[in-house]
Formats: C-alpha cells, structure tokens, sequence
C-alpha cells in the first residue's frame, strides 16, 4: 500500500517534538477560525450564506464520515441512511411532539447509532469493495423502505415542516445564523476527531485500516474498534440529519438517500481534501459545494446534468492524480521540504 | 396452479436478464478484483447504441449485437488501460473511479438525450411465446437462452482453451499466475473487455424490453451485486444460478408481499447469504476476505 497521507504525516510529527495536546487543539481552532472568515465577510449576501451553508454542513458530514471511512478505512456509501433517520427522527420528534431540535437531535442520534450497529454486524466481516457494496446496498433498500411507509416518513410525498422562526424551533429567519449553527456543528465534529486521533480508538482504527490481520494478532478486537467508529461516525451523521432538516424543512426519500447527492458526496468531500487527515473534509467542503454551485447555475439550464458531469470527471481525476487529497498533499510536501533541511 | 406456474416462468425469465448482466460483472469482479461500480452503465451505453443502429441504420436490434458487443469490448480495453490499470492495487481509489465513470455516463446520456425517454419500435415486446396454455414473453425468452448460451460457452472457454486457464490461474494467485509466465496485465485487459462486451450483449438483446433511460444502469446494479454475492466471487455458473434464484425471489415476493419492496428484499437475501455463507453459492470459501487482499 503507499504510504497514506496520515502515516506521512505521524512520520513528520515523530520526528519533530512531540506536541501537547493544547497546541493541536489551539492549531485546529485557529485553522476553524479561517474556515469561518468567508462567513465573517459575507454574513450579508444570502447566496454566498447558502452556499456557506451547506458546505460547513458538508464539511462536517464529511468529517463524520472520515472517522470510519477514513481514519478506519471502512469504505461507506450508506451513510445516507443514518443521515435520513436523523433527519427524519428529528422532523418526527419536532412535528409530533412539538420537542426542540436542539434536543431532538440525541434521540435522533442515538437511534442513528443502534441501526449502524444492527446493520454493521454482519457486514462489517466483508472487507474493502465488498464492504462498499453492502453499504450501498443498504442505502437503496433503506430508500425503498422510506418510500414505503407512509405513515412515519410521508412516503414519496415527504415531510413539509412549516416555517416558524424562533430559536427553539431552530428555524431562523437571517440565513447567517443557519451559517453559523452548521459552522458550530463543523467544529465540534473536527475538534472530537482531533481528541479522537489521540485517543487510544484513533490509535487502534489506524491499526486496523493499515492491515487488519496484524492489527488482530497485537491483540485489537478488530469488531469492536469498526463498530465503536461506525456508532460515533453515524451518531455525529444522524445529528447532522437532524440539522438539515431544520434547514430545508422539505424531507423525501430522494433528498436524502441518492447516492450521488448524499452518501457518495461524503467520500467524494473527503477524497478531495484528504481521506484520513483530520481538516481534509473542511477543505473538500469548502472547495466541492461553492463549485457544484457554480456548475449548476452555469450548465443546469443548458445542459440537463451538466454539472453532473463535470463532477464525475473530478471524482475520475482526483482518484487518479489526487490520491492523498488537497491537504494530503500539502502534508506530503512540508514532508519533503523538512527532509531536504535535515539532510 | 396456474398462477404459481406463470410466476415461476416470469421469475426464471427475469433471472435470464439478472443473470446476463451478473455473468461480465462477476467474471470482472473475480478476475481483476475490481468492483465496477459503471457496469449497469455500460449495458446502458449498449442498449443506446443498439438504438441508435436500429434506428439510424437500420439495423436489426438482434443483428446489432455483433456491432455493438465488439464497440463495447474496445471500450472496456481503453477503460481498463486507462483509469483502472493505474490503479491496481489501491482498492479505495478504484470504488470512486468506477462511480466517478458512473456519474459520467449517465449524465452525458442525459445531456446528449436531453432527458427524453426512448423504446424501440418494431413490436418485438409485444410477441408472446405459448406453451401449453402458459404464456411467456418473446423477448425475454431470448434473453433467457442468451444467458444460458453464453454461460456454457463461458465456462467451455475457461476450462479448455489457453486465454481461459490464464484467467483461471489469475483468479486462483495472481503472483504464482506472474512466475508461470501468464501476463497478468494482458489477462485484466481481456477479462474487463470481455466483461463490458458481455455488458454489450446484455444491452443489445435489453434494448427491445425496456424503456431507454439514463437511469436504467441501477435498475441492474443492485441486483447484479446481490446476485454476485449470492452466486460467489467470480464464479461463472455462481452468476448464472444467482441470477435465477433472485429473478425467482422478486417475482414471487413481488405477487405474495408487494413489488415495491423489492430492493429490500433483495438486501435480505444479500444480508442473509452473507451471514450464513460469505463466500456465496459457488464462491471459494474465504474469498470474500483474502480475495481482495493486495496482491503484486
């Protein structure tokens, strides 16, 4: 296998002084900090806020899903499928029970997590392609289901959650603080993964996805360590659901389960950034939905999926000539400039 | 009885078409391990071109097959070299690649056809086979003996001529297959060509049953993936029996519980197989762990 970004990367930092866990933390903030300055100086122009929007939402999905697409190598496309329950169970708490969201969104998550877990059981002894095959399978047959039963999902028709602003309804009227929330959420996701590469799962998940046979023989319980990543993943996946149902308030299956908007995008956002690295995600995000954006204004009228097409070549592209990703790459290069200093 | 008998054969005749579709996807599924995400994309491209010959040229759909099968061999040949020869041995990239091509395809179909939905005309759909008072569909029987046809000729080529004890030896050690002189590349260049030529048959003889959409490569994705696992990793005969029980399963599911759960059905029978038996029907045992492990 070639070295991964993430193994270049421990590589730099061994041989430079280790750091504490306060400089990681005050790095991360300071790079957040950036990722938040282009809301900082557009908070006033709604388009750029919606596209800010969704990519910090993006982002951070993308984040979830690199704990165990990424840092454990566990390739999955059905992460759509905790996005959906979180987005449904949220829309079905608030609709219903008239709970907040803001509360809505840890029994969104904690059921988000217990489907991981039932469904990562039996697939998780499937390994590589096979494993993305499962997922994806998954994914289409939770779609069917959400299609089916009309009762708890609306069926085809969806969900419509009326607009009442109001900070416990988490409906707002300025767009900037939708911008905001999601960026918030972002930091979390990033900040737990920061926590999480140092923390003995972070250690034993890197195990695992560099070669799964030796990571069993050192004594890792391989099963445990995939599903303990794939709950967190799905819980942080389902709470973000729940946000974006409070953001578009229009829920239907194809919103949330096409493999191509949704559980493919989360890999796609990682690949771009960097698969394994900790702000790789934030990156792709920032960079993949400001773009798809573009494209689909540029080319939707004229050519029916236009942007579309453009994606594919990217994601073509990208897995032949950007294997390690933007910051992977970065990362590879202060690697190499570090090198040539030494010798 | 009747009713049992006329969906047993629609069954049999539906598995004929998962079959066609499995048999290239799993012959490159077990050869050069990669999971081909675009292969219902490329038996979507077939099925366009069969149209275009139809109708531009003239071109019997039935006789279009050894135009358009050859045109999609070439096809394969120049994506295999292209996009997944570099990237042999990196699993991960090879998944985005292959969706990445899906994405593509589909949406350049989209373009150039602007969202507009095709079916041939000819009345070929509306020819209905009679048997002893049962009922069955011109079509798909030619379908049918298609997939038969093609999987005795499969595995006659894989048995006893030269290209297929190579690609044998591939499926078995790839390393080993190295040291006896088998050039491994040359080997996924036929294979994936010979997969996405099967693709073009599918296509060819498709072309006639269903409405043309750009969509309708992941009508046959899914079930092609349930019927590789069912049948085990690269096994011909596997794809083939495969395609059948789960062409059975959703037709009788779709009458004695409801049509539009057939995807889920399809996933418990994947979900099932796997926990049961991992290495599917006719798979070699394990393969489904070690058989994608890096190999030089």
């Amino acid at each position: 296998m070639t070295t991964s970004a993430i193994a270049l990367a421990d590589a730099t930092a061994a041989r430079s002084k280790p750091k504490s866990l306060a400089t990681l933390v005050g790095r991360y903030v300071g790079l957040l900090l950036l990722a938040c300055a282009p809301l900082g100086v557009m908070w006033n122009d709604p388009y750029w806020v919606n596209i800010l929007a969704y990519a910090y939402l993006f982002g951070a999905l993308a984040c979830a899903w690199n704990i165990i697409g990424g840092l454990g190598g566990q390739f999955s496309l059905g992460h759509g499928v905790f996005f959906a329950i979180g987005a449904y169970s949220v829309a079905r708490l608030y609709l219903d029970l008239g709970l907040t969201p803001w509360l809505a969104v840890f029994p969104a998550a904690a059921l988000a997590t217990l489907v991981a877990v039932l469904i990562s059981w039996p697939t998780f002894r499937l390994r590589g392609p096979f494993f993305a095959i499962a997922t994806m399978a998954i994914n289409e047959a939770c779609f069917a289901l959400a299609n089916y039963t009309d009762r708890l999902t609306g069926g085809p028709r969806g969900i419509l959650i009326p607009f009442r602003a109001g900070f416990w309804n988490m409906i707002f009227i300025e767009r900037w603080k939708y911008a905001l929330l999601n960026f918030g959420f972002m930091s979390i996701v990033v900040l737990i993964t920061v926590f999480l590469r140092r923390a003995r799962l972070g250690h034993y998940l890197l195990a695992v996805r560099e070669d799964e046979d030796a990571a069993r023989s050192a004594g890792i319980d391989v099963l445990k360590v995939k599903l303990l990543g794939m709950a967190l993943s799905a819980a942080l996946t389902g709470i973000g659901g729940g946000i974006f149902a409070m953001y578009v308030r229009v829920l239907d299956p194809p919103t949330l389960f096409t493999l191509a908007d949704i559980g493919v995008k989360f890999a796609l956002i990682s690949l771009i950034g960097g698969i394994g690295t900790i702000m790789g995600p934030v990156v792709g995000a920032l960079l993949i939905v400001p773009i798809e954006n573009f494209l689909r204004g540029a080319l939707g009228g004229a050519i029916p999926g236009g942007h579309l097409i453009v994606l594919g070549i990217i994601l073509v592209c990208a897995s032949l000539f950007l294997k390690r990703g933007i910051v992977g790459a970065f990362v590879g290069a202060v690697h190499r400039i570090r090198n040539r200093k030494r010798s | 009885m009747e009713t049992f008998l006329n969906i047993l054969i629609s069954g049999v005749l539906l598995g004929g078409i998962y079959s066609l579709v499995s048999i290239g996807l799993n012959l490159i599924f077990g050869v050069v391990r990669i999971v081909n995400f675009a292969q219902g994309e490329f038996v979507m491209l077939a099925m366009y071109a069969t149209y275009f010959c139809t109708t531009h040229l003239g071109i019997n759909p039935y006789l279009a097959v050894f135009l358009v099968a050859p045109l999609m061999f070439l096809f394969g040949l120049a994506v295999q070299r292209l996009v997944l020869q570099p990237l042999q041995n990196e699993p991960m990239m090879q998944i985005f690649a292959t969706f990445g091509l899906l994405i593509l395809f589909e949406n350049s179909i989209l373009a150039l056809t602007r969202g507009q939905a095709f079916s041939l005309s000819g009345g070929y759909s509306s020819v209905v086979i009679n048997l002893f008072g049962l009922k069955a569909s011109g079509v798909r029987v030619v379908v049918f003996l298609a997939a038969s046809g093609i999987a005795l000729a499969l595995m006659l080529f894989l048995q006893r001529t030269m290209p297929g004890k190579a690609i044998r030896a591939v499926i078995q050690d790839r390393q080993a297959a190295r040291l006896m002189g088998i050039n491994v590349e040359r080997t996924y260049l036929l294979t994936f060509g010979l997969g996405t030529a099967l693709a073009g048959i599918a296509g060819a003889l498709l072309a006639p049953i269903y409405t043309l959409s750009p969509y309708i490569g992941g009508n046959f994705i899914l079930a092609a993936f349930a019927v590789v696992v069912l049948g085990g990793l690269g096994s011909v005969p596997g794809a083939y029996f495969g395609g059948l029980i789960v062409g059975l399963i959703e037709s009788f599911s779709g009458y004695y519980v409801d049509p539009a759960l057939k995807q889920a059905i399809w996933f418990i029978v994947f979900v099932a197989v796997l926990v049961v038996r991992p290495s599917g029907l006719m798979g070699q045992v394990g393969a489904e762990e070690v058989g994608l492990r890096e190999q030089t």
